[in-house]
């Protein structure tokens, strides 16, 4: 690998990473799609941390509350999609970062915090979440889509060439 | 880059930024994690059809052969409509036909799809005149709707010759629970009040087994109980699920609060002392055989905003009984504060002690008291479990002990565990008895007892005196 390249084996492995990601958030989005009394409420309700007051402030207007839970359904489930077909990669990326960003500072594991449901491992500041967010931040920088994905066939159709330079493109 | 890229590339990278062709590579490699989709839907059809499965079997129990399905209704879809519907759908042999709720826009609407999830082609109302009068099958139906409605709906259910079971408490009122009393009579329909304690198995073997055959406690002198609740906000409703005015005005709500928090209003509920105290208060009465002599009570509004809190949210009740063995005080205290502790009964009798709950965190243990006869012969029969020995922790070198203090007595468990949901015995012996098979465990006449005591409660609190209550004060 030169400056600003990535050759192709990086790239399969970026949209392997990819594909597994995507996988992972559109099946949070279809199970909570296919539970019909799924709720962000709980999840909200347990929230620690310095954001906690708004989290559950959130989860206790109903109004707000539907509609977070409508965004949160389809959006992960919609970030899947796109990230598994490698479409819009970047905007799905991006979508992608925000939720899990949300879902890390609802109960990040920072010092003397704990989350009252047990968790399944031992986490001091970093946890999955914010791994996967490292993840989709390689995904969103690498162009992963216009590699192996549906943006490279949009990108072809719609002819505007790269107006985004790509690391594997071989622009330096 | 690196591999057959490279041979594409010069071209490549001179029309980079301007317009270029999509080749065949680029088709392929754009459609290279398609399939992954694909593997994705077909794992998550495989997923959907095991679960799909496992709801089915847990669910819809395969009804033996000869079992008459029993055609059934829900009367009022609200959070406990739910709780009974869930349930219900655990039962075998049932069918249902109907469901009414008011809000049309939100719980009929959620529990009509629930129940044609589970291959139900159930018909939805409004009004339940017009379910009684186009629903000309239904067997029984099943009231949950605000207490205020109970007895209009128990009763012109009986009245159109269906069997009822009805959600405690059984009415807001003595004239509307002697009403259903009276409709059940005189139609010979059945009529099941929800204390649904009544038919757990394991208040069934305490009351059975080690209060009536094994007299373990001795003689009851005192009980206590309580229910503590954590701090709930109110209710909402979101905006577009809001019921128009002129129905919530016919249906007796002033507005979509009141018909969210109807718990809490004079006229519409009866506080928590009928909400949360009625069940455990009923236990008294069951276990100890007579109904309370008099009630002395202190309750207030000590936390809420009493604007839209109109009930006491915090009340301390002590009910006198004179049993055949000799009195009895039993205390009794609901808080809407906090939640530490959560509910139980605790009966204390000189031989020993039964602390009980319908909760499985409390469950049932029994405490033998150092001067009653040995208890092996009841472990022996598995009516408990043997004693875990208290032991008096001696780590603590500052604590001293009071030559005064008892000694700890040993605990046992009673070993009966209900894995189904709460309501669910309470139902099957209601359904039970309307196939003729069994008695009802709570019917009208003892629902109505259990009301006469409880809604003494509020009358107490605002008295400020003791209050006393007559034998014919129980009987209709």
């Amino acid at each position: 690998m030169e400056d600003g390249k990535l050759s192709r084996w990086p790239m399969i492995a970026i949209t392997v990473l990819r594909v597994l990601v995507g996988w992972h958030f559109l099946y949070e989005g279809i199970a909570k799609l296919s539970s019909p009394s799924w709720s962000a409420a709980g999840y909200l309700k347990q929230a620690r941390g310095p954001f906690a007051g708004l989290f559950k402030s959130l989860a206790a207007q109903p109004d707000l509350l539907a509609n977070a839970d409508l965004i949160t359904m389809w959006g992960l489930t919609a970030v899947g999609l796109l990230l598994i077909l490698g479409l819009f990669t970047r905007l799905a990326s991006l979508g992608a970062i925000g939720f899990i960003l949300l879902f890390y500072l609802c109960n990040p594991p920072f010092v003397g915090y704990f989350y009252s449901i047990p968790s399944e491992g031992s986490y001091l500041i970093v946890n999955k979440n914010l791994v996967e967010l490292g993840a989709l931040l390689v995904i969103l920088v690498s162009g992963s889509g216009l590699y192996a994905g549906l943006d490279r066939i949009v990108h072809g159709i719609v002819r505007r060439g790269s107006r985004f330079p790509t690391p594997w493109s071989g622009i330096a | 880059m690196a591999g057959e890229d490279d041979k594409g590339k010069a071209t490549r990278q001179a029309s980079a930024g301007g317009p270029r062709k999509l080749d065949r590579r680029d088709v392929l490699k754009g459609l290279s994690t398609v399939p992954a989709a694909g593997i994705f839907g077909y794992a998550w059809y495989k997923q959907h059809q095991y679960q799909q499965a496992k709801i089915q079997a847990a669910a819809a129990p395969v009804a033996p052969a000869d079992l008459q399905p029993i055609n059934i209704a829900l009367l009022g879809a609200g959070a406990q409509g739910q709780v009974l519907t869930d349930a219900m759908l655990r039962i075998p042999g049932l069918r249902f036909r109907a469901v009414c709720d008011v809000w049309t826009e939100y719980n009929q609407r959620r529990v009509v799809n629930q129940l044609k999830k589970f291959n139900y082609e159930v018909n939805a109302y409004e009004d339940y005149r017009e379910m009684l009068d186009k629903e000309k099958e239904l067997d029984a139906v099943v009231v949950a709707t605000p207490d205020f409605w109970h007895s209009q709906h128990a009763v012109d259910c009986l009245k159109a010759g269906k069997h009822v079971y009805c959600e405690k408490e059984m009415s807001n009122t003595l004239e509307g629970a002697r009403a259903m009393v009276l409709a059940a009579r005189e139609t010979g329909k059945l009529l099941q009040i929800g204390h649904q304690r009544r038919s757990n198995p394991r208040y069934l073997h305490c009351y059975e087994k080690l209060l009536g055959e094994a007299k373990l406690l001795g003689r009851i002198v005192t009980i206590s109980g309580q229910w503590n609740r954590a701090v709930t906000p109110d209710l909402g409703a979101p905006e577009r699920y809001t019921i128009p005015d002129a129905r919530l005005k016919q249906y007796g709500f002033k507005d979509m609060h009141q018909f969210r928090n109807w718990r809490w209003y004079k006229g519409l509920g009866g506080g928590p002392i009928v909400d949360l105290g009625s069940h455990q208060i009923d236990i008294y009465t069951w276990f100890l055989g007579v109904n309370p002599s008099h009630v002395i009570a202190s309750g207030g509004q000590l936390y809420y905003d009493p604007k839209t809190h109109e009930w006491y949210d915090t009340a301390m009740v002590v009910y006198d009984y004179d049993t055949s063995a000799g009195p009895v005080k039993a205390y009794y205290q609901t808080q809407t504060t906090n939640g530490s502790l959560g509910y139980f009964e605790n009966f204390m009798g000189d031989q020993g002690t039964l602390l009980i709950s319908e909760s499985e965190a409390h469950a049932a243990k029994v405490y033998r008291d150092t001067n009653a006869p040995a208890w092996d012969p009841w472990v022996q029969k598995g009516y408990i479990t043997a004693p875990k020995v208290q032991e008096i922790k001696e780590k603590d070198e500052t604590a001293v002990t009071d030559v005064r203090e008892s000694v700890s007595p040993d605990e046992h468990k009673v070993p009966i565990v209900l894995r189904d949901p709460y309501h669910q015995p309470h139902l099957q012996n209601f359904f039970d008895a309307v196939r003729g098979k069994g008695k009802l465990n709570c019917p009208a006449e003892i629902g109505y007892e259990s009301a006469v005591s409880v809604l003494k409660v509020n009358e107490a609190i605002e008295a400020k005196s003791r209050l006393s209550f007559k034998p014919e004060d129980f009987h209709i």
